[in-house]
């Protein structure tokens, strides 16, 4: 893109990208600074012997796995339902979803919490799983559509052809077709659920429920604001997304592009 | 190649299928109602609940509601707190749009250009959007505290006089709060131009540069016109963020000091919650959704009529 032929100008445009990303990295320099401030590494220590934090990664995996499985499952076949096959005013269901698209997490505090309290979900994990799931659905619909419509109907229509009917279809021809952006919304959700605050923090009272993205504040509460151990279970609880994201990235960047460009 | 010719094969085939007489497509009602039942039925039933709350006098949770018609309403637009929630959504828009796409495409154009360690700045600049808020607060509130370390450079390097407790400021404060959004968002928006920028035509980039065009001429006449959609996809994905704010406020500065920093949803979730005014917090989040629904619709108007006059 830019002019790199002479070394003055690649030397510049190279220091002009250091100079930009630094701002980026220095929260996290701070971090983990933070957390080996004071007694070093037995900050560390001292939050991995707590007895309550497996229960909160627990937690989260269990929070994050059900919601990419509920996600993936509505996701595929909504795709596949809205991209290939018949619907009767269609295009009026697809606009429900999209309006859905844009509905702040924090408009369904009050009717979410009176609706979990009456049925005697408060402090369970569904009581956020369900509008987790809910609230990414629009968005991970609206991407696997977007790549569905890139695969041919001549592959559809082969299929039916020989025989298979619509549930063979989808499972033999369309699911293999859709691993990418499966793998797209997969990091995409796990991001999402495993980061969930305000429906975690509203719905999850107890530590034995709780999730990790409420462990700073168990901290706050626990010991009295000691700030280094907190900054220490930060860097704890980021570290699998981190991980995560490092693994996956570009499944996650070129699902992201083939389903945000087309 | 393949892409394009399986296309026009795709495109071929939907205006056979479309003729009488050719293999009809098997109804999809089934195969969508999953998806319908979770997210549609589950945020609309909320959706009607929540119009339902806002006319009460409630506190979310005893059996005791009042009706009181629009008087939720009423208080709301007398609300000084309310408007300014509003202002500092509107300020924090603009902002965050601005340096995000300005960055967003730099960085892009940067990364396409020849230069060492691009995995690596790529994955710097993306790690912020995979942490949680919940797991950054902290860092940023220590950052920031009267003995942090934004505060501890400054006496280092002799500018002691400029330090101050930032948080206590109100327009340092919200000045912090757009600063984390662009910190934890500009990774998306720079993979969606970067992934924009990719498609354009090398030979078009080839063709001014042997004209003598300068970096920054290439920018605004190729990259910034050829990457048009994808801006326009991330204004609407800004808009409806800054009315959806709520973790990094309600994390670093809890909406204060005296309500500088306070969003559409912290208020709801002070009102709501914090003091158990269902009732109250209902109405605004109608107000809310109102909101995100206009603007993603204006935007997407405004932006196709704009390309019509254009052709």
């Amino acid at each position: 893109m830019f002019e790199t032929r002479t070394i003055r100008s690649r030397v510049l445009l190279q220091i002009l990208l250091a100079v930009i990303v630094l701002p980026f990295v220095f929260p996290l320099i701070a971090m983990v600074q933070g957390s080996l401030a004071g007694r070093g590494w037995a900050n560390y220590q001292t939050v991995l012997s707590l007895p309550l934090l497996p229960g909160f990664f627990l937690n989260s995996a269990l929070l994050s796995a059900a919601v990419i499985l509920i996600v993936l499952a509505c996701t595929t076949m909504a795709a596949f339902g809205f991209s290939k096959l018949h619907i009767w005013a269609k295009e009026v269901y697809f606009w429900m979803l999209m309006v859905a698209l844009t509905l702040p997490g924090v408009v369904l505090l009050s009717p979410l919490f009176a609706t979990v309290t009456q049925i005697g979900a408060f402090n369970t994990l569904w009581a956020v799983i369900l509008p987790v799931a809910a609230l990414q659905i629009p968005f991970t619909v609206l991407l696997a559509r977007n790549f569905v419509d890139g695969i041919p109907s001549e592959l559809i229509e082969a299929a039916r052809v020989d025989g298979a009917d619509t549930i063979r279809t989808f499972w033999h021809v369309m699911l293999p077709l859709m691993k990418p952006i499966m793998a797209a919304v997969l990091v995409l959700v796990f991001i999402n659920s495993w980061n969930e605050y305000l429906l975690a923090l509203l719905f999850l009272q107890t530590p034995e429920q709780q999730t990790i993205t409420l462990v700073p504040q168990f901290f706050v509460g626990q010991y009295n604001n000691d700030q280094t151990k907190v900054l220490a279970a930060a860097v704890l609880t980021g570290l699998p997304v981190v991980i995560a994201y490092i693994f996956l990235q570009r499944f996650f960047e070129r699902g992201l592009a083939a389903g945000a460009l087309k | 190649m393949t892409m394009t010719a399986s296309r026009k094969a795709g495109l071929t085939s939907e205006r056979r299928s479309g003729r009488p007489g050719r293999l009809r497509r098997p109804a999809g009602l089934p195969w969508i109602l999953p998806a319908m039942i979770v997210s549609v039925g589950l945020l609309y039933y909320c959706i009607v609940y929540t119009g339902y709350i806002s006319t009460l006098d409630w506190d979310g949770a005893s059996p005791l509601q009042r009706p009181v018609g629009a008087d939720n309403f009423a208080r709301m637009l007398g609300d000084t707190v309310f408007w300014r929630a509003l202002g500092n959504t509107a300020a924090f828009f603009v902002v965050t749009l601005v340096v995000q796409v300005a960055l967003g495409i730099l960085l892009a154009c940067l990364l396409h250009s020849r230069l060492y360690l691009k995995t690596f700045h790529k994955v710097l600049i993306f790690v912020p959007v995979v942490l949680a808020t919940a797991t950054t607060a902290p860092v940023f509130r220590e950052m920031y505290a009267p003995d942090g370390t934004v505060n501890g450079v400054l006496h280092a390097v002799g500018l002691g006089d400029l330090a101050q407790p930032w948080l206590a400021n109100g327009t340092s404060a919200l000045i912090i709060v757009m600063s984390v959004q662009i910190w934890q968002s500009t990774g998306v928006v720079f993979v969606l131009y970067y992934a924009a920028i990719g498609q354009i035509d090398t030979e078009v980039l080839e063709a001014a540069r042997l004209d003598g065009a300068a970096n920054w001429r290439i920018i605004r006449s190729i990259v910034w016109p050829g990457v048009r959609g994808t801006t326009i996809a991330i204004a609407i994905l800004t808009a409806i963020g800054s009315l959806k704010t709520f973790d990094i406020p309600f994390l670093v500065t809890g909406g204060g000091p005296s309500y500088a920093t306070e969003f559409l949803g912290t208020m709801i979730y002070r009102v709501s919650i914090t003091f158990s005014q269902a009732g109250y917090g209902a109405a605004i989040s109608v107000v809310l959704l109102l909101l995100a629904v206009g603007t993603a619709i204006i935007i997407r108007v405004s932006s196709t009529r704009k390309e019509n006059t254009d052709v």
